[in-house]
């Protein structure tokens, strides 16, 4: 749910080239602090789980249009530098589907990285507390999820005041194209505009969330424990038994 | 996204003049058309390039059944129309902006081969960053022929009801953590073979 579904041209754009920027930033500080031969070898696992993470996306739940990320249990799996790099390329990519615009990969990364890093460092704090894999995957996904809708929120807020411009302004632009309709005189005095509401957009977006951060919690804890069974060492859990 | 492989048969297959054209230059085009999209705000603008975008994806020949996919990101503009409080002229110009950039995305990938993109990207990117890319898009197809042997095998075990939802609910999980074992596996393998073939963390495209 954390993914912005923004098209390009929504968002203004010092919004989006700061999170381009604050993301290249961020990436390539997590780069530089990975050793090149881990991640060279750990590089068809980080392919392997972005592609996981993009069929995930790409399953509609209809009734409430959401679709499972899997960011979570990609960042158990990957740890929270190479979640980063994993987030960025399964946003490329979803972009290239239409997504979410091309010109909101880097905020949407940095949103969705903020899940899969949160949810790793929940689920290793939740196991250290329970023991038990199904809660603590449970209680990491739902948080992690919880404060990544905020974060997009969070994003989507700071350009009301764009959105503002572009419901109002008929017409106007860098280029300009009058082909059909006269410009319209706007008076003093005349009745206001209908603002852009924020509140609305919440009201949908949090309760159609909380389902979804419940399904996701469920589904990604059932995974977890069918991986469990399987292929443990997947988890890297074993060195956290006391 | 099970439309993918078919995208990628129309761009290795195509014989349009849109398929024979430089991939850098249908790159740059793309790039002409985001910027279309970000900085212009009137309907008519956008409408033309629309229209433009359109008759390209004709007259490239380009399967009729891939056009489906350019039609998919409205399903998330839909939420615009609460945020605008039903505001007509910011909806319209929100779709047509959603429409002109998945029509150009998906005429960029339905006439140029995934290879020459990622080769024309790996001059301007880093090359961690295009490999993981590279490596992705490729295990997107390894993935989707694993799903439909775990669709087959969810079907016969019950596959998803909707009278008995934790049910359907403990098949989905399973054939998910079925589908990250057996592509965890495919990955540790494909390590191995690029190893063998001389790996260093870089991957050569042809005509470097």
């Amino acid at each position: 749910m954390s993914h912005i579904h923004f098209p390009d041209g929504v968002l203004p754009v010092w919004l989006w080239a700061s999170g381009f920027v604050v993301a290249i930033l961020v990436g390539g500080i997590l780069l530089r602090l990975t050793k090149k031969e881990e991640l060279t070898r750990r590089l068809p696992l980080l392919g392997m789980m972005a592609a996981i993470m993009v069929l995930g996306a790409s399953v509609e739940i209809v009734p409430i249009a959401y679709h499972v990320n899997l960011t979570v249990f990609s960042g158990i799996l990957l740890g929270p530098s190479l979640i980063f790099l994993a987030t960025f390329v399964v946003n490329v990519i979803l972009a290239l589907f239409g997504h979410g615009g091309i010109t909101v990969i880097g905020l949407n990364t940095l949103t969705l990285s903020i899940e899969g890093i949160l949810g790793y460092y929940c689920f290793r704090f939740f196991w250290r507390v329970f023991r038990r894999l199904t809660p603590a995957i449970f209680l990491g996904t739902f948080i992690a999820l919880l404060f990544s809708t905020f974060a997009m929120i969070g994003v989507v807020s700071l350009g009301t005041s764009h959105y503002q411009e572009l419901i109002h302004q008929e017409g106007k632009g860098i280029f300009e194209f009058h082909l059909s309709k006269e410009k319209e005189e706007h008076h003093p005095g005349e009745a206001p505009e209908e603002k852009v509401n924020l509140r609305r957009f919440m009201a949908i977006v949090l309760p159609l969330g909380f389902i979804g951060w419940i399904l996701e919690g469920v589904i990604t804890a059932l995974i977890a424990r069918y991986i469990y069974r399987l292929r443990p060492d997947l988890l890297r859990l074993e060195k956290e038994v006391p | 996204m099970i439309q993918l492989s078919f995208l990628d048969y129309s761009a290795v297959e195509g014989k349009s003049f849109l398929h024979r054209l430089s991939p850098m230059l249908k790159i740059i085009g793309m790039l002409v058309v985001l910027f279309v999209i970000v900085t212009v705000r009137s309907l008519p603008g956008l409408f033309l390039l629309y229209v433009i975008l359109l008759t390209l994806f004709f007259i490239a020949r380009v399967p009729k059944k891939i056009f489906s996919l350019t039609l998919y990101p409205l399903i998330f503009a839909f939420l615009f129309i609460f945020l605008s409080g039903f505001q007509i002229f910011f909806i319209l110009l929100i779709f047509l902006k959603v429409l002109c950039g998945s029509t150009g995305v998906v005429l960029l990938l339905a006439s140029t081969p995934y290879p020459s993109i990622f080769s024309v990207l790996g001059r301007v990117l880093p090359s961690t960053f295009v490999m993981a890319l590279f490596l992705t898009y490729r295990s997107v197809f390894i993935l989707l022929t694993v799903l439909e042997e775990t669709q087959h095998a969810l079907y016969l075990r019950g596959g998803i009801q909707w009278k008995h939802p934790w049910r359907s609910l403990i098949n989905i999980s399973n054939g998910f953590g079925h589908l990250i074992i057996q592509g965890i596996d495919a990955s540790e393998k494909m390590y191995e073979s690029m190893t063998l073939r001389g790996f260093k963390g870089k991957i050569h495209y042809r005509g470097e």
